[in-house]
This record gives C-alpha cells, structure tokens and sequence, in this order.
C-alpha cells in the first residue's frame, strides 16, 4: 500500500448548470488535469446521475485511478452516493473525497465569475493536495456478545429486558431487592387506564420468566465495570437468599425478628425473612441481610439455625448494558409541611399504601382517630426555587417538576371518593398539569366531585401547623389562596397528604463504575434531550425509566423500549461497527510523552501501554477506537506529530491550505 | 502597507464545523446570498485538533485570515467549547511573536442556519483586510534552529 | 411498479416515522416510509428552535432526513398517500397513490433551474401562506429529496421549466399511479394537525390580520423564513407588545376539545424568549389557565423566562378584538384579583391545539378513541400497540406530545414491531448458552 502509485481522478461537476454558469468547469478542469498524480480529469452535467456515476467508476476500473476527487453540489447531499459509487468500482470509499463547488462557491458568487472560478480552482486543488495524502480506512468492527445487562428490575427494566429478548437476544436481568417489580407494585390502582398495577406488573413478570432468552438474578448488584461497547463485562455480586423450598416454612414461623416494612412505608412492621407482598415473584421468601440481628432461629425438632449469607461473584460478558434503577419517593425533611413532627402529615406514597391497607373500613382513619377532611400539597420536594426554599443535602434545591404527581394526586382524590365518599377534600396546587392522554379528566371529575382547590405561588408555600388543643381538628393548613385573590384561609384537617416529588436514588458506585454523567437534577444524563433521548455519553449505556427523570409508567414503559430498540440496532449483528475517524497512534513517533492521555475527554479512549518495541520495554500512546469520538484533542498537543484523526489528519490539511494559499495565475472568465 | 492589486485579494480561511459553521455556510449558499470569493471554507470535525503552530503555518503560506467557525457549546465534542479557546489563545501567543496582527485569527460559533452571522464574519474580515492587507508585508521571518532541536 | 415486500410500512415522515423507520432499518429490517407529502420532516422542519435547549431545529432534523433518505434499509415514497389495506394471515397488503409531481425523480437533480424560470408565484403552505414559491419548485432549501415537484392546480403549462431543465426532467404527461406493498407490520406515524385558527369565533382568529397561530411565528424566527424577522402580518410593522393566548385550541368544551395538547405552554416560552432575543425591546405576556412544564428541564426553562422578564398572566380570555389600526385588544378575566380587564397588543398569538391527524381515519385501519387520536388500549403495558394486531402507532398519532416523546415512542414502537415481525415470519430466536443461575 505505502508504494501503490498515486493515481487521481479528478471530477468537477457542471450541476445541471448551477455550477457552471458562474464558475468555468472546463477552464478548472483543465488546469486540474495538468497537476502531478492526475491521470483524468473530467467534467460532466451531472456527477450524482446514473451516467456520472457510471463514468467514475470506468475510470477506476479502465485507468487504476485510485484516488477520487469529486467537485459538486454540497458533500452532505451526495457524498454517500459517491461513497457507494466508489466502492461498487472496487476502491476503498474513504479513497475519495468531496469539495463543495456549489453552495460555497457558485451560488454564493453569482456577481464574480472570475473570483468564482478561481476558487474553485484552488478548493479543488486542495482536495487534490489531501486526496493524495488519503489513506484506505475501515470501519471499526468490533465483535459484539448479543447480550444485554439490565440493571433493575422494576417495570422499566422489565420492559426493557422483555423486548431485548423478543428481538433476539439473550438478557442478563439484575435486581437488587429479593423481588421483582420495584416501586410499581407498591401501586393500585394506575392512571389513566385504571388498571390494577400489580396485575399488569405480573403480566409483565409472567412473559419476562416465561422468556427463555432471560436471565434473572435477585439479590444481585453491579461490583464491577469493565470494557467498552460489544465487549463489557461487569462483576456481580450476588447475596444468598437465606432459605430454600424445604425450610422456608418452618424459618418463616419461627423467625421473630420484625422490623418496618418499607414495601408500606413503615405503616406496618415484617419480618426479618419475608416477601415483598402477597404473589411477588420469585414467590420464594428471603432474608433481610441489612437488618438481620444475627439471632438464631428455633424449629422445631431441629438445632437453632443462624441465617448466613454467602455472597458469590461472577462476572457477564454483554454487549450493552440498561440502566433501570428508578427512583425515590422526596423525603420531606423533619418539619416539612410539619412531616415527621405532626403524626397527621403523611406523603402521597404512604397514602396509597395506607388507603390499599384500609380501604375495605367502613371509614377512613389515621392516627387512632377518623378523617373526615383531607387537605392534599402538590409540590412537595419539587418546583423550588433557590433562595426561598431550603436546600436539600447537596446544598441544591429541586428546581424540576417531578411530572407525575399532579395526576397522581387528582387520581387519589378519586380513589379517596370512591371508598370514602364522604370525605371533604382539599387539594392545593400551583399549576394542574394533568398534560398527558386522559388526564385531563381525573382534574375534570375533581371539580365535579367537589374538590376544594385552592391556589398557592411557589414564593408562599402553605403552612402546616398542629390546630390549637382543643380544636376540632388535629392540623391546621395555612394558605394563601390566588384563587379568592389572595386571601389568607385556614383550613383544620384530620389528615395532610404530601404529593411528594421523585429523587434520583443514590446510586454513586455505578455511576462511578459506568462513567455516566448526572444532571443538575441529579437524575442520570441522556447524551442529547432531543435527538438521543435515551443514550448516555458511554457508548452502549443507555437509560430506562425513572432513572433519567421523573416519568409516569407509560413513559417509563416507551422509554425502556426505545432503549430495548437501541440496544438491538447495536448488537443485532454481532458486530458493532464504527466510523474509522478516530485517533491513531504512529508507534514510530511516540516515545510516550502521554500529553494526548492528559488532553483526552473520553474516558479509555487513549492511554500509555507498556509493550515491547524492537527488543526493548517501551510506554506508547495506543487508542482505544470504540471509545474515542475523534475530536482531535490528542492531535493538537502531541509533540511528535505522532498522533492524527484518521481520515482528518494535519498534513492533509497542511497540504490544504498550502493548495489554496499558493500563487496561481488568473484564469479565464466563465464562458456563458 | 501592502498594495492591493484587482486580480489578487487576500485569502480568508475558514476552518468550519460539520456540525456548525460548515452547514452554515451551505444555509448561506442555499439562500443565495452574495460575498467575496476569497473565503475558502473547510470541513472539520472539531477545531481541537489543530496544534496553534498550524495558523502560522496557514499565514506563511498565503493566508492573510483565519476564521474558526465552531459550534461552540452546541458540539457534539464535550471538548470543543473550552479546548478550542485555549487553543486560539495559544494561538495568538505565537502570532504576536511572529509580529502577525492578531486580528487575523478570530473564533466565532456559527449553527447549521446561521446565514446572518457567518456573513458578518466573512465581511468583519475582509473589512479588516483591506485595512491591514497581506499578511506578508508584516510577518517576522522564522526564528533560525538553535541547538539541532527541530523547528 | 411492481409489488414490494418489506418487513415494515411507516405511514408517515415527520420525525416519528423517521425515527421509527431509521432503528427498524438498523436493525436489518425492510422498510418502507409513505409520506403524502413531495418531502420528509413533517412539522418539525418548519420549526425555527426547539424547547427547552433552544437547538436550532434544521440542525436536529436534517440529519435524520438524510439517514433515511441514504439508508439502506429504507425506501423512501413521498408525495404518496396510502389508499387502501387489506389483511390476511401473512400480513397487510397496501394500496399506495403516487400522485403526480410532473417531474421525473430519476433524472431531476434538484438544481432548480424549473423554479427559476417559473413565472407563476403562489402563497407558500411551508410559510403558512406568509411568503410565496414558484408553481414548480424544490419544496423548501432542506427538502428531502431535493427534487422539484410542479402544483399542477397553478399551472399555466406555459412549458418555461420544461425547456430549461438541463435533464430533460418536467413531464406534463405524469398520471397517478398506485402500486401495491405487502408489509408485515405498519406503523402509524400520520401525526398532528394544528387547531384550526379560526376554530374559536370570540377569538378573532382568521379574521383579525394581527392574531396568527403559532406556527406562523416559528417561520418569522426560523433563520430560513420568508422574512427572517417577526412582523405583523397586518401591516408589516415590527411588534412591541406580544401576547399569547394559551389554551386557545384545547382544554375548551366549547370547541369540542377538552384534552390538554400538552406542548402549548412550552412552545409558547420558548417563542417568547426567542422573541425577546430578536426584538429585545418587546414586552411580551402569556395569559394561561396552568402552566405545564413538566418535562425535564421545562420547569427551569419557565423560571428562566420569567426572570427575562416576559409576563405570566393568569386569566381566561374571553375575547379579542382589534382597533382602527388593527391593533387587537384582548378581554380577560384576571383570575387573581377577579377583574375583567382589555389590553391592547400589536400581536397576539393563539396557542392553538393539536387536533389528530385525519390520515389514518381516512383508510380506517385501526379505530381511535373519543379523543380522536388511534386508540391504544393497553397504555400501561404496551403504549404503541393499537386495536389491531400487526399496527403500531408512534408520535402525535396516539395523542399530543412534544418531540422528545416522539422520538421516544417512535424507538418504542420500532421495538413492538420488531418483535412482532419476528413472530410472524418465524425468524428464530436464538437458543442461549447454559445460563449462570
């Protein structure tokens, strides 16, 4: 290859006229023709037609030209078509290169022919000067394993795993619970269908199970990231159950130990083994390990048992990994709205689960004592604004709106109606945004139902306060209603339900191990909100569910299937296949300075190996090019020139722009 | 001041974004607008690349501007934005050395429609050039090799 | 033409179809994209920037007209309209009109020599009638494919373009034609359609030369609209005061459209800072019922708006009338103090509604819901799936969204297809390895 013969052909097109009414093809072609290494130079009426095509690929097979220089309209309209008419003839498609006569030179210098061709001549001229300098490129193909990690197992990995595995690929499937489900089976009834959650889930369960392209581990966390797209391999650590089919009865009766069950908030306590709730999957209880005392357990007719665990790690090689880790419920702060210091001021999360617990009573109580009237804050942990609202532990307020909880809140003052329809409900809001299809009605039947609504300003939160001794109520709301012009009302109730917002869990050790990047928000990043919605910036991570953002379970279920669907165009083929413009290291010239590693954004992209050269240990610059972007930073501060963009390299743009700064004599004008 | 001669204008490079100032100056081309043919623009994929060295070495080679059309934060390259101004920095550095005005090199963030600005680039610096003329008329000769090291 | 067998029929070319036709391509699956229009990029295209990152919106969307336009995966139809679709066990059998562009697409190269030379100017629909084009012409500067097509209904058949086109390309004698396509599974990507302007009597709207729809002001701020600034189409001053009317096409029992067309309130933001970058000296108000930013970054993008000072207004208004200089005057009710107030503006922008896009009532595939939108009767377990099997519906088709939740769906629903796919032409799935349990 390094003495194969340049040979150019050099073609510049007439574009139906668009080109050559302003600048002179013939002239330019001409003076092309005459340039060292041009074994043809031709111009046609139109290069992009099947007979300008035809003609290229002629004089490819007829003359070994083996550089191609095309002039024509702008390179984003036909430099694929010239890419495929290239590789058709048998030359390599980066062996051709495309110069933009048309945009940037005729129609843009209609009044100056002269100057228009002269242009021409040198942009051509230094396509010419870089076509020499072309080398034969291919696409990076890296095999890939046709399988995918989802981590979480709540509806959105689920989900994901689901269509993963439906379009033909095998799905490792980690949860770190003992259970499959997440925060969605902590649901009822859903909105806006009005579905039972639970059932759906187990829908969704029953076909991810039945699914023999997944597997699924419980009690299972991500210890370990390694790799790059089509080749990762991630270290699970796997907990122990604590009880199997045989003994799980027996420990079960026998185990005394509870503790609050968070699946209820704490409303109610559990045991140290349990199940999440009644019919979870895997149906088989588990030990708590968190919060395991150690005591011994006594069966009956046996030895007490101490539960162990014994965790085993294992590593999955797969080609892409899902991120579903969900979200948290807002924990109001101790005082919040009077939360955590008034026992009546609950979050919107523990009335569901209480109204779930108590909603075959014949009334409503909390706290010992009925509810009769219930007041309902939109907004809680959401909507704050900086320098009126306290900080939360990261020193940031949670300036986003968490989406669902206005429907989400309309839709428990339905439910509340429905079991107790003689609750008075208090709903105080700053905006409705019921936004999404068939939401709009939960707000609509709201205001026919009676619901009270009162208006707040973010600036003028209302107050919760406990009601005077004696009152009829146990809590007084305080607010400031917009809605009767800024009147100060108070409103004693039995029971305060905080529509809580979402948070970004905690999850710091995989974000680290991914590399991912977090918005201001918290929530996990996509690489670009509008075109790549569900992507990271790590090549084959992508993102599902409420791990990104507060979403409702619809667009938890969209967002898990378009990963599912990127995760497929990824893999499908067993191979994933990259642009060839990445760095490359010239070994010849590194001796190891390693300022390109320093330089470099991208994690992994570019790093000091320690190899042998000539009999000798020596530290070079080598690329990894599933991780490099190709932005050059490398190239710029290398002081060997020993690093370029392949494809993009300085000499060639050297050689560039010494074609277009070189002394040329004027040419002729166009002729008409 | 160098004499400005009708068949010769000074060259404006201009180094342009894929995904901005060089869909740019095709937005330009589609509307029809008209400016001098003396701009020569190419494609790049990110202005990180370019060591500051290259720009003297653009001006020793007949070019009298440089224009870097970048997408600024917009890039798809996470190291466009801050990179390519430390870059120009870097760049200037050397130009005062070589008594070049720094003038001649100027950065600017130009979208995929962004007609009206790149116009204004290319007449600012054609403005600018007639003024001040060819670069060669003030451009320091290369200091000598000292000490065998490479220049 | 003859019959084409594909895995896929995308009805559609807005950024849904796109997208959904660019992933089932990547996937190695055969796609066909139908678009009734003689280029891609739907609404979209027409749209100056987009919320809440404020991108220019060609610069998102010209890249995904260009990878299905060179996909191998994809064949592209525009300026077709499907006609009928029958179904049997294999799949759907499609009946598509290609209607006449008068112009060869296999030799036009899109120089446009025809449209210069055309003598005939008529109001631009891309313009939303604001500037004009040519009777034959390339439909917009980013059209894919960048091929002319000649609005026969205009002509005056005077052969101008004819006789210029250097290939011979301007046929006169094109007939429409319909050919057939045999799909496995279609997907519905027919998207929205504005409200109609003047739906709201009370408003004004189409009557009144100063209140105009939303999309109107997104062609005064696109770089590549007819006059690259915001004037008023009544006399063709610069504005200075702006208002925007919300909810002007939904949340309205009065005009039969009681759902929230969910983009209005950020679309509305979005102009107004656009606005108050290109007429810094404008006072801009934005009279609203709620405000939903809901989505990621809205909520801030709201509060960045108010801090630029543009005025949030809660108030219902009721009417719009206009003065002797067609300066029109809105009545609203201040919902926070009670008042019933007139104010005067230069412009008023209606924040109209999504309606649904009537294409797939027209062929009756798959039924829609009360709402109007394709009915999707299992939402939380799989949104994009419809009432038939084999037709998945993806983008403002199923209801109103905003891009973002486009492209979201459109990857969702390339998904459902690609599974179903599968299943119906037994590819197989691959048996895995012994597992880890």
């Amino acid at each position: 290859m390094p003495d194969e013969k340049v040979k150019l052909g050099v073609y510049t097109c007439y574009c139906g006229g668009n080109i050559s009414h302003v600048v002179n093809c013939e002239q330019v072609a001409k003076k092309l023709g005459g340039m060292p290494d041009v074994v043809i130079s031709r111009t046609n009426m139109s290069l992009c037609s099947d007979a300008g095509q035809s003609q290229i690929e002629q004089d490819i097979k007829e003359l070994g030209v083996n550089r191609v220089v095309i002039g024509a309209c702008a390179p984003m309209l036909h430099e694929q078509t010239f890419r495929g008419t290239v590789m058709r003839a048998g030359l390599n498609p980066y062996l051709y290169y495309h110069v933009g006569l048309r945009e940037q030179d005729s129609w843009v210098h209609a009044n100056d022919q002269q100057g228009a061709t002269q242009k021409a001549l040198r942009l051509m001229a230094a396509g010419v000067a870089k076509a020499r300098l072309l080398k034969a490129l291919e696409p990076i193909r890296l095999e890939a394993e046709k399988r995918a990690i989802v981590i979480g197992g709540g509806v959105a990995g689920l989900r994901s795993a689901l269509d993963i595995a439906r379009q033909g690929l095998q799905v490792v499937l980690v949860e770190k619970s003992p259970f499959l489900g997440g925060r969605m089976a902590q649901l009822e009834t859903v909105f806006p269908t009005g579905g039972d959650a639970r059932s759906l889930l187990h829908d969704l369960i029953d076909e991810v199970v039945k699914h023999s392209n997944i597997t699924i581990f419980t009690l299972a966390q991500v210890a370990g990231v390694s790799g790059y797209v089509g080749n990762f391999t991630l270290q699970i650590c796997q907990h122990s159950r604590g009880v199997n089919t045989e003994n799980n009865e027996a420990l079960l009766a026998a185990c005394r130990q509870e503790i609050p069950d968070d699946f209820n908030y704490g409303l109610n306590n559990r045991k140290i083994i349990y199940r999440a709730y009644p019919g979870c999957y895997p149906p088989l209880p588990a030990v708590d390990w968190e919060n395991y005392n150690g005591e011994p357990l006594l069966i009956d007719g046996g030895k007490p048992i101490v539960l162990q665990d014994t965790p085993k790690t294992f590593d999955v090689n797969v080609g892409a990994i899902v991120v579903a880790t969900g979200f948290d419920p807002y924990q109001p702060r101790q005082g919040e709205y009077g939360y955590g210091e008034l026992k009546d001021v609950i979050t919107l999360p523990e009335m569901i689960r209480h109204l779930a617990l108590s909603k075959s009573s014949e009334h409503l109580r909390w706290n010992g004592h009925p509810v009769r009237d219930v007041a309902l804050i939109h907004c809680v942990g959401s909507r704050e604004i900086e320098g009126v609202d306290e900080p939360q532990e990261d020193g940031q307020v949670n300036n986003y709106c968490s989406r669902v909880c206005c429907t989400a809140t309309l839709h428990m003052t339905e439910e509340l109606q429905r079991y107790f329809p003689e609750l008075n409900i208090y709903d105080l809001y700053q905006d409705i945004r019921t936004y999404g299809r068939g939401h709009e009605e939960y707000y609509n039947r709201a205001l026919e139902d009676g619901v009270r609504f009162f208006r707040y300003h973010g600036e003028e939160r209302p107050e919760v306060t406990a009601a005077p001794a004696g009152d009829t109520h146990p809590v007084l709301v305080k607010v400031k209603d917009a809605l009767t012009y800024g009147e100060q009302i108070d409103i004693p109730v039995d029971l305060v339900v905080l529509a809580v917002g979402m948070m970004a869990r905690d999850i710091d050790d995989l974000v680290k191990m991914l590399k991912v990047s977090r918005g201001n928000d918290r929530f996990l990043l996509e690489v670009h909100p509008k075109l790549r919605p569900v992507e990271t910036a790590v090549n084959g991570v992508v993102l599902a569910g409420t791990a990104q953002g507060p979403m409702n379970i619809q667009e938890s279920i969209s967002a898990a299937s378009a990963a599912a669907a990127k995760v497929v165009s990824l893999l499908g083929q067993g191979k994933v296949e990259l642009q060839p413009f990445v760095a490359a290291v010239d070994v010849e010239k590194c001796n190891g300075t390693g300022a390109c590693v320093e330089a470099c954004d991208y994690e992994d992209a570019i790093a000091l190996k320690t190899f042998e050269q000539n009999g000798k240990e020596v530290r070079r610059a080598v690329v990894t090019p599933a991780n490099c972007t190709g932005c050059g930073a490398c190239v710029s501060v290398c002081p060997n020139r020993a690093v370029d963009v392949q494809g993009w390299t300085l000499a060639q743009y050297e050689a560039m722009v010494e074609a277009i700064g070189m002394e040329l004599p004027v040419l002729a004008e166009a002729a008409a | 001041m160098a004499q400005l001669m009708q068949t010769q204008q000074p060259k404006i490079l201009i180094l342009a974004t894929l995904a901005g100032g060089y869909a740019g100056a095709d937005s330009t081309g589609q509307a029809h607008l008209d400016y001098p043919a003396n701009t020569f623009v190419l494609p790049i994929m990110c202005p990180c690349m370019f060591p500051p060295e290259f720009f003297v070495h653009a001006f020793e080679h007949g070019i009298d501007g440089v224009i870097v059309m970048y997408s600024g934060t917009d890039s798809p390259y996470k190291v466009e934005a801050d990179g390519t101004a430390k870059l120009i920095n870097d760049a200037y550095a050397l130009m005062k050395a070589r008594n070049i005005d720094i003038r001649r090199l100027r950065l600017a963030a130009i979208c995929t429609v962004c007609v009206k600005p790149f116009l204004k680039e290319v007449n600012q610096m054609n403005e600018l050039l007639k003024g001040i003329g060819f670069v060669k008329s003030e451009i320091a000769p290369r200091a000598p090799a000292t000490q065998g090291v490479q220049a | 033409m003859s019959n084409l067998q594909v895995d896929a029929l995308v009805v559609g070319g807005g950024i849904a179809g796109m997208q959904v036709a660019l992933d089932l391509g990547d996937q190695g699956l055969q796609v066909a994209l139908v678009e009734r229009e003689a280029s891609i990029g739907g609404k979209m295209i027409t749209l100056s920037k987009v919320f809440p990152t404020l991108d220019c919106c060609s610069c998102i969307t010209t890249p995904k007209m260009s990878a299905v336009a060179h996909h191998p995966n994809i064949q592209l139809f525009t300026y077709c309209e499907v006609q009928s679709v029958t179904k049997d066990n294999a799949g759907f059998d499609i009946t598509v009109l290609q209607k006449p562009r008068y112009v060869d697409e296999s030799k036009c190269t899109g120089c446009r020599q025809c449209e210069y030379e055309c003598p005939i100017t008529v109001p631009s629909t891309f313009d939303r009638g604001l500037g004009a084009y040519r009777a034959i012409r390339v439909p917009f500067s980013t059209a894919v494919p960048q091929k002319a097509v000649l609005d026969i209904d205009n002509c005056l058949l005077c052969g101008k373009c004819e006789k210029i086109c250097p290939v011979e390309a301007v046929d006169f004698t094109q007939q429409p034609q319909t050919f057939s396509i045999e799909a496995t599974a279609i997907v519905l990507a027919t998207g929205f359609e504005l409200s109609e302007l003047g739906a709201k009597k009370e408003y004004g709207g189409g009557k009144l030369p100063n209140v105009i729809d939303p999309l109107m002001m997104e062609r005064f701020l696109a770089p590549t609209g007819p006059y690259g600034r915001v004037l008023r189409p009544g006399d063709g001053m610069e504005p200075t005061t702006i208002a925007y009317v919300q909810c002007a096409g939904s949340r309205d029992q009065t005009q039969g459209v009681e759902y929230c067309s969910r983009v209005c309130c950020m679309y509305a933001i979005k102009q107004a800072m656009l606005i108050s970058g290109a007429l810094p000296m404008a006072d801009i108000t934005i009279y609203f019922m709620d405000i939903r930013t809901f989505g990621k970054g809205y909520e801030q993008f709201y509060q960045n708006a108010k801090a630029m000072g543009v005025e949030f207004v809660r108030g219902k208004v009721a009417s719009i009338r206009e003065d002797e200089n067609h300066n029109p005057i809105v009545k609203v009710e201040l919902t926070e103090d009670g008042r019933i107030v007139e104010r005067t503006h230069d412009l008023v922008v209606l924040s109209l509604g999504m309606l649904p896009g009537a294409s797939h009532q027209n062929f009756g595939l798959t039924p829609s819901s009360s709402d109007g939108f394709v009915a999707i009767p299992a939402a939380n377990a799989s949104p994009c799936v419809t009432q038939r099997p084999g037709i998945f519906v993806t983008g403002t088709a199923g209801g109103p969204m905003d891009i973002v939740d486009s492209i979201i769906t459109a990857s969702a629903a390339a998904s459902d297809a690609s599974a179903y796919i599968r299943r119906k032409t037994g590819v197989q799935v691959e048996q895995p390895e012994v597992a880890y349990a």
